[in-house]
């Protein structure tokens, strides 16, 4: 019992003395979410883009149009910089802004005195997206300005011909533009329903792609490090430590059981790290860290074993390699590993869900969801533990019967 | 103590090992030597608890490896051929494990651990990562390993292979300050001169069976004081040894198209004799050596070929 524990610091010691493996078991569902969580749910930035404005009018109806540039959303968009005509012109001209807004003197006269306006917006034909945007939005204050010059034709004029702005005009103007609201409400504001909405429960939905793809990526990444780690007992046998380990009392059982207690603390870190990325990086819902981490531990330390059985049954390293391969990408790619289960085929999922990668991941999606019950966890976790021991007593017997030899 | 009493082991229709029978005493070097393939590594492996003899029977220390397999294990440290080290591991932490392995517990682990690091002069590079040690060193802590425990009986297979002279120097003396520490070595190699300057007695092996044994004086008694002649060149064997038949004392030990090589006593007085039988024969010499009487003449005379071949 003692050599489990020597055993088990040194692969600990084995572990800490070779920090880029460690790390890099560590890194994977880390880079795997990061990366997910870039190209899907981070990837979302609003792209921003330059706005050159030469306002020459410098007026309260010129200030309302530029001025919708600078508030948001479109100030997320835009980086509005005032500019004199030639500058804009120049500057449009080298492709040094997504557009040029070209206000000319007068425009506050003429749309007050409903005379045609006339403003010009010059678009960089290098970029697609912000040009449109643009253009789309000094069309929507157009529009309104023109429906603004027909219902309030009188005192806008009075404003423009009135020496001054008198507050008289100006509560005139007030006064008319409620009216105006007022009679026209009833067209576009009608309160024919009273609907009352009472929110019963809040309730997450979708949380993002990230978080769809979270299960996937922790059991790929518990298959790869189940893999890797599996193959190295021919490092072991290659070094010969094997062979001088049954020369010595210790048994092979007390140093198997040793090397799967440093898979399992590995495996429970890279869970943890791995459940924790979900949980705050990916926004994924995890009801339970705790229990969600550990059934991905005990999940990795069965495909670890399995895997050890596939290292031990190969005649050499590369064949070790090749046939961990073989077996754990098509498990991989049909049990839900590379994509949900929610993205397959039906027939696909049909099979996928039968596999014990799939199987595993199923009942930790239900962890994650809340949703998994006690009793019928603990039966899960039962049957992992049972086949830990079985693959375990076959992986001993094929190191007694000659690998270690 | 070792006793090997004979001890078989095959695979299938090979025999590697064949009718091995020796004893090793207390504070005595046995020296193993033989070719590559001879079997020696096989003997290590049934001695060692690490293959099963097909026949025979082999104890340590009085313990049946077979029947008493972790007694006989635990009385036994074993340096493989290969350097079987942990590389990520520090020199400590590679002893730590492998006297771990043989059941020591701290103090006593310690103590041994610093010892043996000193006698092997490793304990400046203590807590280096092994992979970083030269060839000669490693091989050092390859030893080291293997007497962490303080064991009565060391098998050590071929400990000097590809070292530099200065760590082959220190190794053979660790060995031999073991053996005046009243334990039992066995010693595997083929390197002639090692055997014949560290071996309290020697068994030569070839094809899996012991061809002849003891002290040094006795083998050499077997090869008398006839020297060995090499000739190279090109031969008709059959012409050749019809030829030398005639020279007084004469052995042949092998002839062939390109070689031939002959025992004989009293060799420098007798070259002109044998140049002159020859080129009656119409043989071409090309080289000639000729060896005093030596474990690797004698090695030679039993097989028929050279050690290293």
């Amino acid at each position: 019992m003692r050599f489990v524990w020597i055993s088990a610091l040194k692969d600990l010691a084995w572990l800490r003395r070779d920090p880029f493996s460690t790390l890099t078991w560590l890194a994977i569902p880390f880079c795997m979410g990061l990366l997910i969580h870039l190209v899907f749910s981070g990837g979302q930035a609003t792209p921003q883009g330059r706005l050159l404005i030469a306002d020459s009018d410098g007026t309260v109806a010129s200030n309302v149009l530029s001025g919708q540039f600078t508030r948001e959303p479109l100030s997320k968009m835009f980086v509005v910089e005032n500019v004199t005509e030639e500058q804009g012109r120049a500057r449009i001209g080298r492709g040094e802004a997504s557009a040029f807004l070209l206000i000319p003197e007068g425009l506050q006269n003429d749309f007050l005195l409903n005379r045609p306006c006339h403003v010009q917006l010059f678009t960089n034909p290098g970029q697609t997206i912000l040009p449109k945007i643009a253009v789309e939005s000094l069309s929507m204050t157009v529009d309104a300005g023109f429906y603004l010059q027909h219902v309030a034709t009188g005192p806008m004029r009075d404003l423009a011909t009135t020496e001054g702005v008198s507050e008289e005009a100006v509560s005139r103007l007030a006064v008319e533009t409620v009216r105006l609201g007022n009679s026209l409400r009833k067209y576009v504001d009608p309160p024919l329903i009273r609907l009352e909405t009472v929110v019963v429960q809040e309730k997450k939905t979708n949380v993002g792609v990230a978080a769809f793809f979270f299960p996937s990526m922790i059991f790929l990444a518990l298959l790869l490090m189940a893999n890797g780690l599996a193959g190295e007992i021919w490092t072991e046998r290659a070094a010969g430590t094997l062979r001088r380990l049954s020369t010595t009392p210790a048994s092979l059982a007390s140093f198997l059981t040793g090397r799967l207690l440093t898979v399992l603390l590995l495996y429970a870190a890279v869970s943890l790290a791995g459940v924790a990325v979900g949980r705050w990086l990916a926004g994924a819902q995890v009801a339970n860290v705790a229990t969600a981490s550990a059934w991905a531990a005990l999940s990795g330390i069965t495909f670890y074993l399995a895997l050890l059985l596939v290292a031990l049954a190969a005649s050499s390293r590369r064949a070790a390699n090749v046939w961990g391969n073989i077996v754990v990408f098509p498990f991989a790619l049909i049990g839900g590993c590379f994509f949900p289960f929610g993205a397959m085929p039906a027939w696909m999922r049909n099979i996928g869900k039968f596999t014990p990668n799939g199987w595993a991941m199923l009942q930790f999606q239900d962890v994650l969801a809340g949703s998994a019950k006690a009793p019928q966890l603990l039966a899960a976790a039962a049957g992992l533990a049972a086949v830990c021991a079985l693959a375990f007593l076959l992986a001993l017997r094929q190191l007694r019967r000659g690998f270690a030899a | 103590m070792i006793e090997v009493e004979q001890l078989r082991k095959s695979y299938g229709d090979l025999t590697a090992v064949d009718g091995v029978t020796f004893t090793a005493r207390p504070g005595e070097i046995f020296g193993f030597l033989g070719p590559n393939g001879a079997g020696k590594t096989t003997t290590i492996g049934c001695i060692s608890g690490l293959l099963t003899p097909t026949a025979g029977r082999v104890s340590v220390m009085g313990h049946d490896v077979v029947r008493d397999g972790r007694r006989a294990r635990q009385a036994l440290g074993v340096a493989p051929q290969e350097i079987a080290l942990y590389e990520e591991l520090s020199a400590i932490e590679n002893l730590a494990f492998w006297g771990g392995a043989q059941g020591m517990r701290s103090p006593l682990l310690k103590e041994r651990i610093r010892k043996v690091l000193e006698v092997t002069g490793l304990q400046d590079r203590a807590n280096e990562p092994v992979k970083r040690f030269s060839g000669g060193m490693k091989r050092r802590l390859n030893f080291a390993c293997a007497i962490v425990h303080a064991p009565k009986v060391l098998l050590l297979d071929e400990p000097t292979v590809g070292v530099d002279p200065q760590s082959r120097v220190r190794l053979l003396e660790l060995v031999r300050s073991e053996a005046a520490g009243g334990n039992c070595v066995l010693y595997t190699t083929h390197y002639m001169e090692e055997a014949e300057t560290l071996c309290d007695r020697l068994a030569i092996v070839d094809h899996g069976k012991i061809i002849a044994s003891g002290t040094m004086p006795e083998l050499r008694s077997l090869v008398a004081e006839r020297d060995l002649l090499r000739l190279t060149g090109a031969f008709r064997p059959t012409a050749a040894i019809t030829a030398l038949e005639h020279i007084e004392g004469i052995e042949i030990i092998q002839a062939d198209e390109s070689v031939l090589m002959v025992s004989l006593p009293d060799g420098s007085r007798k070259l002109p004799a044998v140049f002159a039988a020859l080129a009656a024969a119409g043989a071409e010499v090309r080289g000639t050596s000729l060896t005093q009487p030596s474990l690797e003449s004698l090695f030679i005379k039993l097989t028929g070929k050279e050690l290293r071949e």
